[in-house]
């Protein structure tokens, strides 16, 4: 294009009333001049001016073909159309609105699921071909073992036997953390062990310095440590010579640091700052407990061109030689191999899906309901598209109108989608329970979003231009005539019914999942945890060994810790144990009783070590027997308490006080036998969905760890979160340098076990609200639209006599079909959609009736309520009127 | 309303406008009024231009960039829009006095005949 045609047109674009005003100038100059030339031929003024205007001709005519001459035409048009679209829209404000929160909970649902779910579940995992690595564990039937933590041992076995894996490193995933001094206040870092040829296996490098090698597996005169960039740059404040600077993270031996790893590295767990190396004896790997203990998790990358199901077989020789080889430790000891990313994806999969698919559905909801709302606007403007065609418009410039239309919606949904998605995927991560989304960061994933964005542009269109169309077949003079009484449009009204059914069929599926889910949850906060966990504040704690190297230490720790908590005022009692009930890490072990033939199979009884009275702290009740006492401190003879699920096992129709037990299997000269003094009912040590296990209860002071937690329990009337920093405060004036691992009230550590099973069901609660909300909108939008197109009808009636409570039922019982129909299809659909979450469910069957029959009366009655607006508005028409305003 | 029955002059031909405007801009740079009053004085009141259609005449050319425009005060400080011939244009008006002599000629031969 030329330059000037393209200035021009720059500037009629930019600045069309510049261009109009210069034209209109420009005009008066020529009329005012022509006007002085016929005053001076003698003219008078008045009539000067008249002909001046009569010579120019149409001055608007001229206008107009001026501006079609700038070449803005279709421009100008579509700013028009767009601001008609808003006009429009501004008229039927309610439905503008509705549609626009329709498009913004569907877009923005599905955009946050799916983003999490990429995030967790399909993005690249940021190894080197990480497809080719996988994770390995053991499996015992006996002791109900699957995918289970690996002994030493037996993973070192398998790194120098198995021919089909390049290689295979070893970490652990349990809590663990350090106490890093020296950098201001003392901080506590979350920490790892993992074998030297970790970062080889999984092929990352670090950013700066090295990573381990294999002899830093054993202890050796420096101790290595790796750290992250997210602590480098914090508390290191990004020193480029950090490499061989030394860490306090206590221990015998100073801690040098080798290496820096990269951004955003944070395998195995979110959040790790500190990698250390295993530090293990030179002696060890002769010792029956490297084999016998389970702990470390192994990850493993197979050979190239070797597939995993060749590499398992290549391992499972091994494991068969070691069963043969190591009948004590290893018989039915098996292991097999998960892709790395199943693994790490683990049981969120499950709920993720369901919340996937539930965001999928309410955006399906959405759909028919966008399409449902245009097409209820598009029929209500029938007559008005009739009218411009009568005009002269043509199909195509009524298309353009109606399509301009519902862009305009759905590029307004479609911004407050974007928006509440990117609130979600946050909102998603902030509230989820601690490692469900094993990820530090959710992008908004952009595919999605467009994808959400397109689908329900084009239903819209679909639905809303469609009738739009339907409509430009009729004569124009045929339209004008019904008034608005009657549409060719009745094919797309049938179109809109069944769209509302459809909508509330889905969301009765939604809500019956939602339904299901949350009487699941209920069930599951019913089960009696076994103790009582209010009025009960938790203080964990980990002693560094360097400090605390002998029993009397750590013993000597906790015991005046204890004392003087029970010296607090408010406190009516404290005691410790190695580990909380409903938490999910448990330590297990054999079983042996005295006197009895050892057991043909592995048992996997949970060994807890506790100080001071536990059980009264937690109201445990005691069955039979005593708890310890302080005569149990000493190193004498050896007591123990069971829980009566052991007893049960164990001792049927025996008395087990007096019994003699064993965590061996086939006790021989090294076994510790221990007393049974008494037995105490159980708590559930796990999760509160797994039943309660075989437990066995051991004085720390016989046993000794330093990973401890302290149970306060509160006077009455006291709450406990008051104890905390008292707690707080005698800690550090027992250990001014200790670190505290975490201080939360008893009630927070229950709740959180049921975490997982709240959060999935309230976020599906919430779409199926959001449904529910949505295919309302969509009966209360074909009811009023029926009420709108039978309004003459309806004043015929009225005037020839019906009563008005016949409009009204006339109007209800048309609504009740549509929401009956979808009712009954959403419960038929649910048999089978429900399956999907058989898994998630607890102490309920997914074809529970109840909740059937109470999500269809709760979605009946409701459909009823969106019905009673447009009955209403039927029968209060006043026939007279009706009529007349046709 | 009718045209004043007084006036005999006849319309100018549409096609032909483009190439009088340019012809009487050759002169010098004139606005829209002034260009009509030319043309019916050149043309000893014959052709009279019908001024609804000059304006668009104007902006095409101006679109063409066979002419240019400018606002400047004329006569008694008025504001008026000036056109102005540029190169492009002065080129093409040879061109189209040219196209436009040999059309002229091709009807008087037909003309001529019989």
């Amino acid at each position: 294009m030329r330059l000037a045609r393209l200035r021009l047109l720059a500037r009629a674009v930019l600045q069309p009333r510049i261009a109009e005003r210069e034209l209109e100038d420009e005009i008066r100059f020529h009329i005012e001049k022509q006007t002085e030339l016929y005053v001076r031929q003698g003219h008078s003024r008045h009539e000067a001016f008249r002909r001046a205007r009569i010579d120019f001709g149409g001055v608007e005519s001229a206008k107009e073909e001026h501006r079609d001459g700038r070449g803005t035409r279709s421009l100008g048009d579509t700013i028009g159309d767009v601001r008609y679209a808003l006009r429009t829209l501004w008229r039927d404000r309610g439905l503008a609105v509705a549609g626009i929160l329709t498009l913004a909970l569907g877009v923005g649902a599905t955009t946050a699921v799916f983003s999490a779910v990429n995030a967790v579940m399909l993005r690249e995992l940021p190894f080197k071909e990480s497809a080719r690595l996988v994770s390995v564990w053991e499996e015992n039937p006996d002791r109900g073992w699957y995918k289970n933590v690996v002994a030493p041992a037996n993973y070192i076995d398998w790194r120098e036997q198995a021919s089909g894996f390049a290689g295979m490193a070893a970490y652990t995933d349990y809590p663990t953390t350090v106490t890093l001094t020296g950098y201001g206040e003392p901080t506590l870092l979350q920490a790892t062990n993992v074998s030297g040829n970790f970062l080889d296996v999984l092929g990352v490098r670090p950013r700066l310095g090295r990573g381990f090698e294999d002899a830093d597996d054993f202890d050796g005169e420096q101790r290595p440590v790796m750290i992250s960039s997210r602590l480098w740059r914090s508390i290191l404040r990004s020193d480029p010579n950090v490499i061989g600077k030394s860490l306090a993270l206590g221990g015998r031996k100073p801690w040098q640091v080798v290496g820096v790893l990269p951004d955003g590295f944070d395998f195995p767990l979110p959040g790790t700052d500190v990698w250390l190396p295993m530090l293990w004896g030179k002696d060890y790997r002769g010792s029956i407990s490297f084999r016998r203990a389970h702990w470390m998790r192994v990850v493993a990358r197979l050979k190239p061109g070797v597939d995993g199901a060749s590499a398992n077989a290549t391992l499972q020789t091994v494991v068969k030689r070691l069963e043969t080889q190591y009948p004590k430790t290893n018989t039915r000891m098996g292991a097999g191999i998960t892709p790395l990313r199943e693994w790490i994806v683990g049981d969120t999969r499950t709920p993720l899906l369901v919340l996937l698919t539930a965001a999928a559905v309410l955006l399906l909801i959405a759909c028919a309901n966008v399409g449902n709302l245009l097409l209820v606007h598009a029929l209500s403007r029938s007559r008005d598209v009739a009218l411009r065609f009568a005009l002269g418009a043509t199909r195509a410039r009524v298309a353009r109108q109606a399509l301009t239309e519902s862009l305009v919606l759905s590029g307004a949904g479609g911004l407050a989608g974007f928006g509440l998605g990117w609130l979600g995927s946050r909102a998603l991560l902030q509230m989820q329970p601690t490692g469900m989304l094993p990820v530090s960061e959710i992008g908004i994933d952009y595919r999605v979003l467009g994808f959400a964005v397109i689908v329900t542009t084009l239903s819209g269109l679909l639905f809303g231009l469609a009738p739009t169309l339907a409509t430009t077949r009729q004569a124009p003079a045929e339209a004008l005539n019904a008034g608005g009484r009657t549409f060719t449009g009745s094919g797309a009204r049938r179109w809109g019914r069944v769209l509302v059914m459809a909508e509330v069929a889905l969301a009765v599926m939604l809500t019956i999942g939602a339904g299901l889910l949350m009487r699941s949850y209920e069930q599951l906060s019913r089960v009696p945890p076994g103790f009582d966990p209010n009025g009960v504040l938790t203080v964990a704690i980990n002693l560094p060994g360097a400090r605390y190297d002998t029993s009397t230490k750590i013993i000597g720790f906790y015991r005046t810790l204890i004392e003087r908590a029970e010296a607090l005022p408010g406190v009516e009692r404290a005691a410790a144990a190695r580990e909380l009930p409903a938490t999910q890490t448990s330590w297990s072990a054999n079983f042996a009783v005295a006197g009895r033939p050892p057991s043909e199979q592995s048992a996997d009884i949970i060994y807890r070590e506790i100080i001071g009275d536990y059980h009264r702290v937690m109201r445990v009740p005691v069955v039979a027997g005593r708890t310890f006492t302080e005569a149990d401190a000493g190193e004498g003879v050896g007591v123990a308490l069971i829980n009566d699920v052991l007893a049960k096992q164990y001792f049927p129709n025996e008395d087990p006080i007096g019994q003699r037990i064993a965590p061996d299997r086939v006790p021989d000269s090294t076994t510790i036998w221990r007393t049974v003094v008494g037995v105490v009912t159980s708590e559930h040590q796990a999760s509160l969905a797994q039943p309660a296990r075989p437990e066995v209860f051991l004085p720390m002071p016989q046993n000794f760890t330093r990973r401890m937690t302290l149970v306060v329990r509160a006077r009455d009337g006291i709450p406990p979160t008051s104890l905390a920093a008292p707690m707080r405060a005698t800690v550090r004036s027992l250990d001014s340098l200790l670190a505290i691992t975490s201080i939360r009230p008893m009630t927070e550590v229950y709740r959180d076990a049921m975490s997982r099973q709240r959060f999935t069901s309230v976020l599906i609660l919430v779409f199926a609200l959001a449904g529910t909300a949505l295919a309302l909108v969509g009966v209360f939008g074909v009811l009023a639209q029926l009420v709108q197109s039978r309004r003459r009808e309806l004043g015929i009636r009225i005037a020839l006599g019906a009563q008005r409570s016949q409009v009204r039922m006339f109007v209800v019982r048309y609504g009740m079909r549509l929401v009956a129909v979808g009712v009954a299809a959403g419960a038929v659909i649910s048999i089978w959609s429900t399956k999907m979450i058989a898994t998630l469910l607890f102490g309920v069957a997914a074809t529970d009736w109840v909740t059937y029959v109470a999500v269809a009366l709760t979605i009946g009655t409701t459909g009823v309520l969106a019905a009673v607006v447009p009955a209403w508005r039927a029968s209060s028409a006043n026939p007279a009127q009706t009529l007349q305003a046709e | 309303m009718a045209r004043e029955p007084e006036t005999t002059a006849s319309d100018v031909l549409r096609g032909t406008l483009d190439l009088l405007v340019l012809k009487t801009l050759a002169l010098e740079p004139m606005h829209g009024w002034g260009i009509s009053q030319r043309i019916e004085q050149f043309s000893k009141s014959i052709l009279d231009v019908n001024q609804g259609s000059l304006y668009p005449a104007l902006q095409r050319l101006e679109q063409k960039g066979w002419i240019d425009s400018e606002w400047r005060a004329s006569d008694n400080n008025r504001r008026a829009k000036y056109y102005a011939l540029t190169a492009k244009g002065r080129k093409a008006l040879g061109v189209e006095v040219e196209s436009w002599r040999r059309y002229v000629s091709a009807v008087e031969a037909i003309l001529a005949t019989s």
